[in-house]
């Protein structure tokens, strides 16, 4: 019974930080309306971040992820501006080809430049007992930071203004424009703001786990499932969606094997969009 | 002389949530009629084509087409069995010229369909147009070919939403000339119109939609007699 | 319209012209020209076979891989397992899929638009994953993968793929000028229309797909015999989906030439690329990518025909 109980909470850590991939994605999405391919590159960039922050000048991996979170921001709304708003008016499957392509583009330079070798950050190392419970250090910290980003997350859109406008963007951008709200600006910034969560998430993945050019593909797979199960642009739905997918990985890791483990995400993004499109939350 | 039923409404309710679009509609469409649906914006009349075409189920209710029902129907036996719909924002296939437009519908024999398809086109003034894509058209026209299209696979009951609105005098004198003559020739129309000028021109009979509720039915004469629609519509 | 017999004519006999040099190929040219062909008339039938479904339905097909890979892995198991001969292999591969695409067809072309593109890569990591594991490897092999010799010779080789792809862009000319391609592309103009129109949009998709599926499939086949091996990552690599679609968008979506024209200049722009900067190679593909679609979103044909260089005509 404890063993279940550590497996689960495991699964909580884990899909904690998945699930702020997938909120980044589905906010793009519904507000943007850009089904970025590309945003799982953007966990790898952000792994790498904190690599090298951590490997060249010591710095604490701990603030990298304050350091990534506006380069992210900023660079993600570069990309939006030059890139992606001029394929708002194009059909959805041109932005579907276009990250398509930008992944492509940014993995192979990461490879290019940064090798294959698998890297990892030793900061956090060991555990520590809870209760007859025993937990990683590194995913224990993890944890918390991903539940402190969503929680400013969630404040940022309900009580900022631009939060608000986004909100309102996302649900009707006619309506929004017409109401004064610069719905261009509003996309840039949300754009900005998936970004900056996929790369705050790389930062955090960079504490448990191995740095590789290549890692983002499976963090884009999962964040689609968690877009799907959640229902599309939502981003509480996200969240919970997040922790189920992680949670599902752990018990199957555990109970069956790691190799089904990989399946989840496919197939939950097949069974969900067979049995209920909509996604399992309501807005 | 043509009291035969074409297209039976009984009972039919459709919900969107909790907002009844459709609350507990009935009534009865003759063959070769040309019958208005008219009410305000909101009144289901829209909601009504889309489940005669099989595009929304009802929730309860049945819709019966020359005696067999329909209600469940996927919209393409639907439209095989003959019905025929046009679009208040005209659906037309854009990048595919207007003589593709009318081929990819027609039935039958590669031959046949070719020429029946210049003969509607014909029909409509727009065979100088064949090989232009059908973006190229004016709104008017697009609304034409729509028409047309309809007409190309022989539909017996043609439901128009809205032929007249947004298109030039001409060519809506010219638009609602055709669709007289196609009635001589046998169809039958259901129009849906916000010029009352329109229906009270052109429709024998009239069908009055309020709230998803069928508040009146009659000859169009009638019609404009009845209080509660003079509120709704002359009245101010 | 008047002088389009002459056109005809005109394309009839370069088309001849160069098939009758093609199907001489192997009497003259080093193996090296030959392997290259090979791979330009595969991925012709890949590009050409994901436009005969996505091109002219307007369903962005993102699992191609998995037509190949299924049809692979079966005629390579045959080959392989059971001693099969391949030129009797490759039939059932691509019949398999085929008839497998029917079931998955009806149940995933319900899904429109981004979503059933993403089912359909769901649906190739799935199957990638599974055919990795241990339940599967009795048959699969697992992740160690099928190495297998099918005795062929390359000239036979070529001439099975010359004619696979000659056919394919026989089927993909007769179809988009055919009463069965405008309903096709009636359902990419608007498929609810379509609908109401009478047309059996369902069926229709399904029939495209499983067409598309089954020329794919076949050219699947044909492809891991002349590499001798397949294995999960490699069979159901994104690379195999990515590639034709970069072909098809290059030459013209929709068009009939387009994705032939569009394999053969990746292929040699491939070769190049590949021999000179083989890491950064992906990188500039995907760059390519993302120039295509903000620049020349109609491809090489769909722009000659804008320019009027080429006819406003489907049969290109």
């Amino acid at each position: 019974m404890t063993n279940f109980i550590e497996i689960l909470i495991r699964g909580l850590m884990l899909g904690s930080v998945y699930a702020l991939v997938g909120m980044g994605l589905t906010l793009v999405w519904g507000v943007v309306g850009i089904v970025n391919i590309a945003h799982g590159e953007f966990v790898m960039l952000g792994a790498y971040l904190a690599f090298w922050a951590f490997s060249l000048i010591h710095f604490n991996p701990l603030l990298s992820v304050a350091l990534a979170i506006p380069i992210f921001f900023f660079a993600g709304m570069t990309i939006h501006k030059r890139i992606t708003e001029r394929l708002t008016k194009a059909p959805e499957l041109s932005a579907l080809i276009l990250t398509f392509g930008m992944s492509i583009l940014i993995w192979n330079l990461a490879q290019f430049f940064w090798t294959n070798t698998y890297r990892s950050v030793p900061y956090l190392t060991g555990s520590f007992p809870f209760f007859g419970l025993v937990f990683a250090k590194s995913k224990t910290v993890s944890f918390f930071l991903a539940l402190g980003i969503t929680a400013a997350l969630f404040a940022f859109l309900k009580y900022s203004r631009l939060g608000k406008g986004i909100r309102a963007t996302s649900q009707n951008s006619e309506v929004a424009l017409v109401c004064g709200i610069n719905t261009m600006r509003m996309r840039a910034v949300t754009f900005g703001m998936g970004i900056a969560l996929a790369g705050a998430a790389g930062t955090i993945v960079s504490l448990q786990w191995v740095i590789f050019p290549q890692m983002g593909a499976s963090y884009v797979s999962k964040a689609f499932a968690i877009v799907v199960l959640g229902g599309l642009g939502n981003i509480q739905g996200a969240l919970a969606g997040g922790l189920i997918i992680g949670v599902l990985e752990s018990l199957t890791t555990q109970y069956w094997s790691a190799k089904m483990a990989q399946i989840i995400p496919s197939m939950t993004i097949l069974l969900i969009l067979l049995l209920k499109p909509t996604g399992l939350f309501k807005k | 002389m043509h009291n035969e039923t074409i297209l039976r409404i009984d009972d039919v309710v459709k919900k969107f949530g909790e907002v009844a679009a459709l609350d507990h509609c009935s009534f009865n469409i003759e063959q070769g009629s040309i019958t208005g649906l008219i009410g305000p914006n909101g009144a289901g009349k829209t909601t009504l084509f889309n489940l005669i075409t099989g595009v929304l189920q009802p929730d309860s209710g049945h819709l019966f087409f020359k005696g067999e029902e329909i209600t469940g129907k996927k919209p393409y036996e639907i439209a095989r069995r003959g019905v025929g719909r046009t679009y208040q924002i005209i659906r037309i296939f854009p990048k595919m010229t207007l003589l593709e437009n009318l081929v990819v519908v027609g039935k039958g024999r590669e031959r046949r369909v070719m020429e029946r398809a210049m003969e509607l086109l014909q029909l409509v003034k727009l065979s100088e147009k064949k090989d232009d894509y059908a973006s190229d058209l004016s709104f008017g026209q697009q609304k034409l070919l729509s028409l047309a299209q309809v007409l190309m696979f022989d539909a017996e009951l043609i439901l128009l939403d809205e032929p007249a609105a947004g298109i030039n005098p001409t060519l809506q004198n010219e638009l609602m000339a055709l669709i007289h003559r196609l009635n001589e020739g046998g169809k039958t129309f259901i129009i849906v119109e916000h010029d009352m000028g329109v229906i009270m021109n052109h429709c024998q009979n009239a069908i009055a939609l309020n709230y998803g509720q069928k508040i009146a039915e009659g000859s169009c004469s009638l019609i404009q007699q009845d209080e509660r629609l003079l509120e709704h519509y002359f009245g101010r | 319209m008047k002088n389009s017999s002459g056109d005809r004519n005109l394309i009839g006999l370069g088309i001849s012209l160069l098939m009758a040099f093609l199907v001489s190929v192997p009497f003259f040219a080093s193996d090296y020209w030959m392997t290259l062909l090979v791979l330009i008339l595969i991925y012709t039938v890949y590009a050409s076979g994901w436009n005969l479904f996505s091109g002219l339905t307007g369903y962005t097909n993102f699992g191609l891989a998995w037509f190949i890979g299924v049809s692979g892995y079966v005629s390579s198991l045959l080959i392989a397992d059971h001693k099969f001969f391949w030129l009797l292999a490759w039939p059932i591969g691509a019949l398999f899929v085929g008839i497998v695409s029917i079931g998955v067809g009806y149940i995933l072309l319900r899904i429109k638009g981004v979503y059933f593109a993403i089912s359909m890569v769901a649906l190739t990591e799935g199957t990638r994953e599974l055919f990795g594991t241990e339940y599967l490897e009795p048959i699969t092999h697992g992740g160690k993968g099928v190495p297998f010799v099918a005795g062929i010779s390359l000239s036979a080789l070529y001439w099975s793929i010359l004619l696979l792809a000659f056919m394919t862009v026989i089927v993909c000319y007769k179809i988009t000028s055919s009463k069965f391609g405008l309903r096709l592309m009636a359902i990419r103009e608007d498929e609810q229309a379509a609908e109401t129109l009478g047309i059996h949009t369902t069926r229709e998709k399904i029939i495209a797909f499983v067409l598309s599926a089954f020329l794919t499939g076949l050219a699947g086949a044909i492809h891991f015999t002349y590499q001798n091996y397949i294995d999960p990552s490699f069979g159901f690599t994104i690379h195999l989906t990515l590639t034709p679609i970069v072909m098809a968008l290059f030459g013209g979506v929709g068009t009939v030439f387009g994705p032939a024209i569009g394999a053969t200049l990746f292929t040699f722009i491939h070769e190049i690329l590949w021999a000179e900067l083989t890491i950064l190679y992906m990188a500039i593909f995907g760059g390519i990518l993302i120039l295509l679609i903000l620049f020349f979103p109609q491809g090489l044909l769909g722009w000659m025909k804008e320019r009027g260089v080429l006819p406003r005509i489907r049969k290109i």
